[in-house]
């Protein structure tokens, strides 16, 4: 069995920011600098990898991209700490190092037949990104898909020439925010949770799926129940200080939950039971 | 010794003051002859107080160790005052405190305890090995009364006292609000002979002797936790942007980290001895502190703790400061 | 194999044919008892209580390399456990030997950790039965131990007196008594009696206890309980309690370069230390003493039977024993059954 403490080397095919500022947001797009890893590597939406750069450190990001995007992963990293600083560093044709995928994923073939809305802030839209991409890329297998997304401000949007796609295409319905007006922005401007309510998704044969900041997470979730979404219908995903991301190094834990292993992906109705989820 | 149903009188009036929200004092520990900090919030809790020479923790160190976490929205902090129980050498800690402006002299309600000196609880109990149920410690003279199972043993104090006290300069508080008991006279002198052979030793004989203490280091941070001058909001220990310490545990880190310690806290380490009682591998911290203490009042004739009117040690510059030791 | 007698005297040398292999006993450091790699029997003290740091150190150390790498070149090069070669440990307590039987479930979950398990399985385990306990808080059989406990040990030595009886308890055991098989000869009848005896008057001689039962289901139901203030309120947040806990698995995971060289390695991390939660962005889940002493009695008596069926605890008293100011776990959990 492989040592699951060494990670594959990975090298950056494309690179480029998302969003600026002091915890800017850089998007990498790299394949496995063995080939042969692609044998052995297969993640679903929802699972996360460590990524890192010896000498410095690894840190947990999901992997932003969908399996039906073959032949590289992606990761959208915010600047936050030592180890992002220093792949923010990294350019188109460096290197650095990925282990994984871990934890569990969006249960997308029981969501089959389902519509599905996804309400995302800030950074919070990389996990949902490879949620989005997979139902574009099975289309027929699904309802409706709504995307409702904020920012901060409209500089602050990640993915947005994807955003624009989704908006030509007309086979997923858009909503989009900033936090504060701003000149020429066309669309909703107010908090995550006040777009929600805008939006009004329909919770009859839906999922919801919501990722970003706690405090939004929050209140998406009460709006989600004023909506009449079920907590079995809800999904979010957790995120903890980690280590090993393979259920040995303990830290990762809200209650009886490990985040690297039982988690990222939650049902609301699972973190219902568990206090320390929204700690 | 201190007289019980006083000191839970006392300590009933000021947990009882609206301006007061919290008593620390000690109560009986778990098993055999332990005791434990106490924290009282209301008059009801007073009755299990004590003060006996079991009372071996410096209740200073919490003043500083508390967590402040974020007060949820609209909540306001409760910054009514705390009292607190010190021996002789706890209340230099909070001397030392408030010389470093760590809070404020009126933050505090000080019930000062008079002490003729605690026991070494790890003497105690190689003496009196596998006792569970609760024992009491007390002073008669020269020697100490224990009691346990139903037996009462004497044993002259000197060979029970913590090390600390056979040489305790300072044996009443040297700042308190309520005296609990009339003034001890010292009974002792420190005349640092206890560090005389660590000092007589070379170079290489003190490192030898330490790299055996530190490579035993588990690097638990009991030391630095129990410290009641130990309270960096922002440890360099914790630091990983910069890693000033590596998180390794080996001889090189280890020594680092008590050298560290050590530095940090001359001319502000007030003897308590907390660092060494602590220590599950008994490594003697005090040894180091002691020497720095010595040095310190050799140097600049200063004792850190002793009045609140000081200005801490390496603050301050003075023209007259001995700078031959400076290569 | 049929039960052996080492005579005491005989001990010195079985113990020098044993460190041909990487030996780990009891010795003393001033007066703190530590499992050490000896070289000479004279180092080993076999006549202890127990040792303050648990033996789990030499199957989990408390630093280990993880792998190897140069700045700038992209091959990575794993720590080689093999090379540590055959390791016997020899007078661990029961309580110790079972503690590495429970953090095993961990380490071989889902993915398995190469590291520790290969530790494991180069190291021997030869056991010494608690004739007496050795500390006033021993419960071990209140969590499913016993001093004279033969679970996950090789050999189980009982000091009789004058000799230790020895008990060949796995293959792995018999292979490590034929190496010693001329200092030791048969037992004779009525020797494992008389173990029987002396093992019914140790659990005897346990003095304290709790009944577990119930505790797994009870504590999440106390999760807002005022209790946790209350036996937290001490607490210095040292790592006292979790360092010494044989059954304490947590760790942090580092880089650390000199010059151009680098590894990647693990260190032993404490569920207790404030920055053990602490996300990048300065939230911490966790914030106070509180929550965390919340989490380790929650993770020792419910998260871990929950996972794996068996309760992160073997009642060896240390964590009551060392704590700076006697936070008593029997007595938060005499709190919970209260409750």
């Amino acid at each position: 069995m492989k040592n699951p403490y060494i990670p594959y080397l990975v090298e950056i095919l494309d690179a480029w920011y998302e969003a600026p500022g002091d915890r800017c947001i850089k998007t990498f797009k790299v394949t496995f600098a063995d080939p042969a890893v692609w044998d052995v590597w297969s993640h679903r939406p929802g699972q996360c990898a460590m990524v890192g750069i010896p000498g410095v450190g690894e840190s947990m990001f999901c992997v932003s991209s969908s399996p039906t995007e073959q032949g590289y992963l992606r990761f959208s990293i915010m600047k936050t700490g030592r180890n992002t600083s220093a792949l923010h560093e990294l350019e188109a044709g460096d290197r650095f190092y990925v282990r994984g995928p871990y934890g569990n994923t969006f249960p997308l073939d029981e969501w089959k037949g389902k519509n599905i809305v996804t309400i995302g802030g800030g950074i919070g839209q990389a996990p949902l990104r490879p949620v989005i991409q997979y139902i574009r890329d099975n289309r027929d297998d699904y309802g409706e898909l709504t995307v409702i997304y904020g920012a901060r401000t409209s500089a602050d949007h990640c993915f947005k020439q994807e955003f624009e796609e989704m908006n030509a295409c007309g086979d997923v319905c858009c909503h989009l925010s900033i936090d504060v007006e701003e000149e020429g922005w066309p669309h909703f401007v107010g908090f995550v949770p006040q777009l929600l309510l805008e939006a009004e998704p329909k919770p009859d044969n839906a999922i919801a799926v919501t990722c970003g900041p706690p405090i939004m997470i929050k209140f998406v979730l009460q709006n989600l129940e004023k909506l009449g979404f079920q907590p079995e219908q809800v999904y979010t995903t957790l995120e903890n200080r980690m280590k090993c991301g393979i259920g040995k190094c303990g830290r990762c834990n809200a209650g009886p939950l490990y985040v690297c292993k039982d988690g990222p992906v939650f049902s609301y109705a699972q973190l219902k039971q568990v206090p320390e989820a929204f700690a | 010794m201190v007289d019980q149903a006083k000191l839970r009188e006392v300590a009933r009036e000021v947990i009882s003051r609206e301006d007061v929200r919290l008593l620390i004092g000690y109560r009986p520990g778990t098993y055999g002859f332990r005791a434990r900090p106490a924290f009282v919030e209301s008059a009801e809790q007073v009755e299990e107080l004590v003060f006996t020479p079991a009372c071996v923790s410096n209740l200073a160190s919490y003043l500083v160790l508390e967590e402040k976490p974020p007060l949820p929205r609209g909540a306001e902090p409760d910054n009514r005052k705390v009292a607190v129980m010190v021996k002789g050498c706890d209340s230099r800690a909070l001397v030392q405190q408030m010389v470093e402006k760590a809070y404020e002299r009126d933050h505090l309600v000080v019930l000062g305890i008079p002490c003729s000196g605690v026991v070494d609880m790890a003497r105690v109990e190689a003496r009196f090995p596998g006792v569970l149920s609760a024992g009491s410690i007390i002073r008669e003279g020269d020697d100490f009364v224990l009691s346990f199972d139903g037996k009462t043993e004497k044993v002259p104090a000197a060979e029970l006292l913590a090390d600390k006290c056979k040489r305790c300069r300072y044996p009443t508080p040297l700042v308190s609000d309520i005296m609990l008991d009339d003034e001890v006279e010292r009974f002792a002198e420190d005349d640092f002979s206890d560090i005389a052979e660590l000092e007589g030793k070379s170079v290489e004989e003190k490192w030898a002797y330490w790299a055996e203490k530190f490579s035993r280091c588990i690097r638990c941070y009991s030391c630095r936790n129990v410290c009641p001058m130990c309270y960096c909001e922002d440890c360099i220990l914790d630091r990983l942007k910069p890693v000033w310490m590596r998180r390794s545990v080996d001889i090189s880190e280890n020594t680092a980290f008590h050298i560290s310690r050590a530095y940090h806290l001359a001319g502000r380490c007030i003897q308590c001895g907390e660092c060494a009682r602590v220590c599950p591998v008994d490594i003697p911290l005090m040894e180091l502190n002691r020497k720095f203490y010595k040095d310190v009042e050799e140097l600049y004739d200063y004792e850190p703790g002793l009045s609140t009117e000081a200005t801490p040690l390496l603050s301050t510059f003075s023209v007259e400061d001995r700078e031959d030791f400076i290569l | 194999m049929a039960d052996k007698i080492l005579k005491k005297d005989k001990a010195a040398e079985a113990l020098k044919e044993l460190s041909k292999f990487r030996l780990f006993a009891p010795a003393k450091s001033d007066d703190v008892v530590l499992f050490r790699q000896i070289e000479d029997p004279a180092e080993a003290c076999l006549d202890y209580a127990n040792s303050t740091v648990p033996p789990k150190k030499v199957v989990f150390p408390q630093t280990e390399t993880l792998f190897r790498f140069k700045l700038g070149n992209p091959e990575l090069r794993e720590k080689n456990v093999e090379e540590e070669g055959t390791t016997v440990i020899f007078g661990l307590r029961p309580c110790d030997a079972r503690a590495m039987s429970i953090v095993d479930n961990l380490f071989s979950w889902d993915y398995e950790d190469p590291y520790y398990l290969k530790r494991r399985e180069l190291t021997t385990l030869v056991g010494m039965a608690c004739v007496t306990p050795p500390s006033v808080n021993c419960f071990c059989a209140s969590v499913g131990g016993e001093p004279f406990g033969t679970e996950n040990l090789d050999l189980l030595l009982v000091d009789m007196g004058e000799e230790y009886l020895v008990k060949v308890l796995t293959d792995k055991g018999g292979k490590l008594a034929e190496t010693i098989g001329s200092f030791m000869e048969n037992a004779p009848e009525g020797a494992a009696a008389k173990a029987e005896e002396l093992a019914g008057a140790a659990r005897e001689a346990l003095s304290r206890s709790i009944d577990t039962s119930g505790i797994e289901a009870k504590l999440p139901a106390l999760w807002d309980s005022p209790l946790w203030k209350e036996v937290s309120a001490a607490c210095l947040g040292c790592g006292i309690c979790t360092y010494l806990c044989p059954t304490c698995h947590c760790f942090d995971i580092q880089d650390e370069v000199e010059d151009a060289e680098g590894r990647r390695c693990r260190m032993w991390d404490s569920c207790m230390f404030r920055e053990y939660t602490l996300h990048a962005s300065g939230h911490n889940p966790r914030p106070t003493r509180k929550e965390r002493t919340r989490n380790r009695i929650s993770h020792k008596y419910s998260y871990f039977p929950g996972k794996f069926g068996v309760i992160a605890c073997v009642g060896c008293g240390r964590c009551v024993n060392l704590c700076p100011v006697n936070i008593d776990i029997l007595e938060i959990l005499g709190k919970v059954v209260e409750a």
